[in-house]
């Protein structure tokens, strides 16, 4: 937990470092020539290993956090789909297998990834003015979930970049404009989370954390030709 | 459902309790583990109760259902993953979707379960562990492997589809315990520093990155060094840690430190271990002694020094009278010491003088180097020649009354040493003396100093200090410098309470008293009066022109007048006499006046021995 802590810290740095290079990728090659020693070009690859690795990391968090909240207020176990335990992105179409990350497109993989991000945005602002105003739970608890809310806007910010750093390079297509207005959110989040507990709100956003990260990687994956994904 | 469980669980329990006694142990089917190994499929196993031959002879199925479906369905596969196992593969797997199982038979509910897949990842063990030799040591006793293995084949690290851990546990074949590395992503750890004329063990196990429980452990692997050929040392069994050694010297040092502490408590040993720095003072003279006031010891230490008569004078160092006409009756009650010394109360110079006169050496006083003070003081004015007389003085006040007068009077001395000697007459008058020599250290020190450093003008001093008290009670003067020196030790001895009355002054102390506090133009009070008045002459002065106020004298240059040194007052002569006993001179022994009670120092000294 130290390590993911650790690692979140430099999460903002590395997002900002993140963007500064898409930005600098992006910019016209008379700015940055390849061999200058102070100029770090960065490839698609390692752009997604930092995205992967910032995706690893919120992971770790929320399944601490999520540890800690269960061993405060026990979850009743063992309990199939019930309404109190509706995830806030429960309406949400994702691969629910690696056959099926494979099998969609890749724009409508990064599509999901960012979909999922931002769906999540919002419910943690909500969640985290929550557990401010609850004096029963420790400091750790609530630092991790600001870091958590922290780091999903830095992830999506650099998903975003990385993206269009895709687009400009024609490994996808620019079709994702389109995705975004067909599928709305589709869930009151305000309403689900007010009728969760917080133990099964976090459970729910591990899970999607899990998501994006294994969607992360097989995107990765699939955009690098050399591997037969 | 709630409710439904509970009470079926609670008939399990209790159907429990009651058919336990029938049977050895009467266990229902229940769910053992769900678990998948790499994320995409997932088994569920169960076990058999032995209360599947009592029921009736269905068969034990398996349901599941996910969040999403109304109905339970039955397993899809009893049969690939085992015996009493339903295996799920990828096509009835939603990963992130919970589960729920249950064991049941017909309507009859064994056991249920509830999950999600990504939850129950255990992956398979590692497989294809081999080690390869790193490096050995210079002794060829221990040397570094490294240990290579191969995720397990049905994980599907290559893609990043999960991301394992692993630890490696290792030990001697011989040994029990199991030594655990960090888990780590990597799939290859070096082992460092193992024994090379020992066999190893070593197995790895995997987890998924982000959950806690771990996978099986993969088949062991056995290193042993002489099997790869490796020239390896049979060495004797290694050395291991001294406690013996460390209980042994730790017990020294313990015993030592109490020795030392217990040895501290004891001023002696502590003398006789950690011996005291010396410090620059005169030689057999403690200045603890002039502190507590022990004048006796004082005296006769400084009375055994025969070195102290450095300054020899070929002049007949008899004691010379000098009597000192004080007109002024009023003079006993001016502070100064030249006063006290110079005035009629006779008695405080007896008293001071001689109170505990017990030893015969007598150190001549008005030496440079000589700290200690010859006082030789009677009541009856005559001088007390021997060492009887002055014990016959019982009053114990100060020959100059330096205690008697009030600490002003001894500007100088406000410290608490001057206090400390309030008892001690001599002492004390030892101790008012020395702040001529700018420091408060114990007397003889700075008198030292003071005497050595007018040294060199001995031959034009004059006295107008006292240095030093013997024991005897005599007055130790040391010869004055001139101007500034002597400024500073009249101004000291000005203020100090001189007996003057029947104190007698080393001639050159007082004198340069005299020449100072004439030039002094801010003391133009009665004691420099009294400085001025009283005769201090040199010995010549004395012998020659008598007895008489010498102020002219002293204001002129005799200082350069070549005169012997007088170190010692002996003894009051009369109320305005002093009777000087100059530094001791190798002469031969002189008759002794016992009519005027006083002795010369080296006349005292071979009284005492």
């Amino acid at each position: 937990m130290a390590l993911a802590r650790a690692a979140g810290q430099a999460g903002p740095g590395a997002a900002l470092a993140l963007l500064w290079l898409l930005v600098r990728a992006a910019a016209p090659p008379a700015v940055c020539a390849p061999g200058d020693s102070g100029c770090l070009r960065l490839s698609v690859a390692d752009l997604f290993d930092r995205v992967i690795r910032h995706s690893g990391r919120i992971h770790s968090l929320s399944t601490a956090l999520c540890a800690e909240l269960e061993n405060r207020f026990p979850a009743r176990d063992n309990e199939l789909g019930k309404p109190a335990r509706r995830c806030p992105t429960a309406g949400m179409l994702t691969p629910n297998g690696k056959e099926y990350a494979q099998k969609i497109p890749r724009e409508e993989l990064t599509y999901v990834i960012l979909k999922l991000l931002h769906a999540w945005k919002e419910p943690l602002s909500h969640f985290n003015q929550h557990m401010e105003h609850h004096q029963e739970l420790p400091d750790d608890s609530l630092s991790k979930a600001k870091q958590i809310s922290k780091m999903v806007h830095e992830l999506e910010t650099g998903i975003e970049k990385v993206t269009e750093k895709m687009q400009s390079m024609g490994i996808i297509s620019n079709s994702l404009h389109g995705m975004a207005s067909s599928e709305a959110a589709g869930f009151s989040s305000t309403n689900e989370a007010n009728m969760m507990s917080d133990s099964d709100f976090i459970h729910c956003f591990k899970r999607d954390s899990n998501k994006v990260q294994c969607y992360l990687k097989i995107l990765k994956c699939r955009i690098m030709p050399e591997n037969s994904c | 459902m709630d409710l439904r469980h509970l009470l079926f669980t609670l008939a399990l329990v209790c159907a429990n309790d009651s058919l336990s006694s029938s049977d050895d142990l009467l266990r229902w089917p229940q769910i053992s583990k769900c678990r998948s190994p790499e994320l995409e499929t997932f088994s569920c196993y169960w076990t058999d109760g032995n209360l599947y031959n009592l029921t009736a002879p269905g068969t034990i199925q398996l349901l599941y259902m996910k969040r999403n479906d109304e109905d339970w369905k039955e397993c899809p596969d009893y049969i690939t993953a085992g015996e009493n196992s339903c295996y799920f593969n990828t096509s009835y797997t939603s990963i992130w979707i919970p589960y729920c199982v249950k064991l049941a038979n017909k309507d009859e509910v064994f056991d249920e379960k509830c999950f999600s897949v990504d939850e129950i990842v255990l992956p398979d063990p590692p497989v294809h562990l081999n080690w390869t030799l790193l490096n050995t040591s210079q002794t060829g006793i221990h040397g570094d492997i490294q240990v290579r293995w191969d995720p397990p084949p049905t994980a599907d690290v290559q893609k990043g589809w999960i991301t394992l851990e692993y630890e490696l546990q290792y030990k001697e074949v011989n040994e029990t315990k199991w030594k655990e590395l960090e888990p780590r992503l990597s799939t290859m750890v070096p082992l460092y520093s193992l024994k090379m004329g020992r066999d190893y063990e070593i197995r790895v196990r995997s987890r998924q990155r982000t959950s806690e429980k771990f996978g099986e452990f993969s088949e062991i692997l056995y290193v042993s060094f002489s099997q790869a050929g490796v020239e390896f040392v049979h060495c004797a069994e290694e050395i291991e840690f001294p406690w013996f050694l460390v209980v042994i010297f730790g017990a020294c040092g313990l015993a030592v430190t109490v020795i030392l502490i217990l040895l501290s408590k004891q001023p002696r040993l502590k003398m006789l271990i950690f011996p005291p720095v010396p410090v620059p003072k005169i030689k057999g003279i403690d200045p603890d002694l002039l502190k507590k006031g022990k004048l006796d010891e004082v005296n006769s230490i400084l009375a055994s020094h025969d070195s102290y008569k450095t300054q020899l004078y070929n002049d007949d160092l008899w004691v010379e009278f000098i009597e000192l006409d004080i007109d002024d009756s009023d003079e006993k009650n001016r502070v100064s010491d030249t006063d006290r010394l110079l005035s009629d109360d006779r008695l405080k110079s007896h008293s001071c003088l001689g109170a505990k006169d017990d030893d015969s050496g007598r150190a001549s006083c008005c030496e440079p180097d000589i700290p200690e003070t010859d006082f030789s003081a009677s009541d009856t004015c005559d001088a007390i020649s021997d060492i009887d007389q002055f014990k016959k003085v019982t009053d114990k006040e100060d020959l100059l009354c330096l205690d008697r007068k009030d600490d002003e009077s001894l500007p100088t001395l406000a410290d608490a040493d001057a206090q400390q000697l309030h008892t001690n007459t001599q002492s004390d008058r030892s101790e008012s003396w020395p702040p001529f020599a700018d420091s408060r250290d114990s007397a003889s020190p700075s008198v030292h100093t003071q005497l050595s450093n007018q040294n060199s003008l001995t031959n034009t001093d004059f006295y107008a200090q006292v240095s030093d008290i013997t024991p005897a009670g005599s007055v130790v003067l040391s010869p004055g410098q001139k101007s500034k020196v002597g400024r500073a030790q009249c101004e000291g001895c000005t203020e100090q309470s001189f007996a003057m009355d029947s104190a007698y002054f080393c001639e050159a102390d007082v004198k340069k008293c005299i020449a100072v506090t004439s030039q002094e133009e801010d003391e133009p009070h009665v004691q420099e009066q009294s400085c001025n008045e009283d005769a201090y002459f040199t010995t010549e002065s004395l012998t020659t022109a008598g007895i008489g106020l010498g102020a002219s004298t002293a204001e002129t240059p005799s200082l350069e007048m070549p005169v012997p040194d007088y170190t010692s007052i002996h003894i009051v002569h009369s109320p305005q006499g002093l009777v000087l006993n100059a530094t001791a001179l190798p002469v031969p022994e002189k008759e002794f006046n016992m009519s005027c009670g006083y002795v010369s120092t080296d006349q005292l000294n071979k009284i005492m021995p």
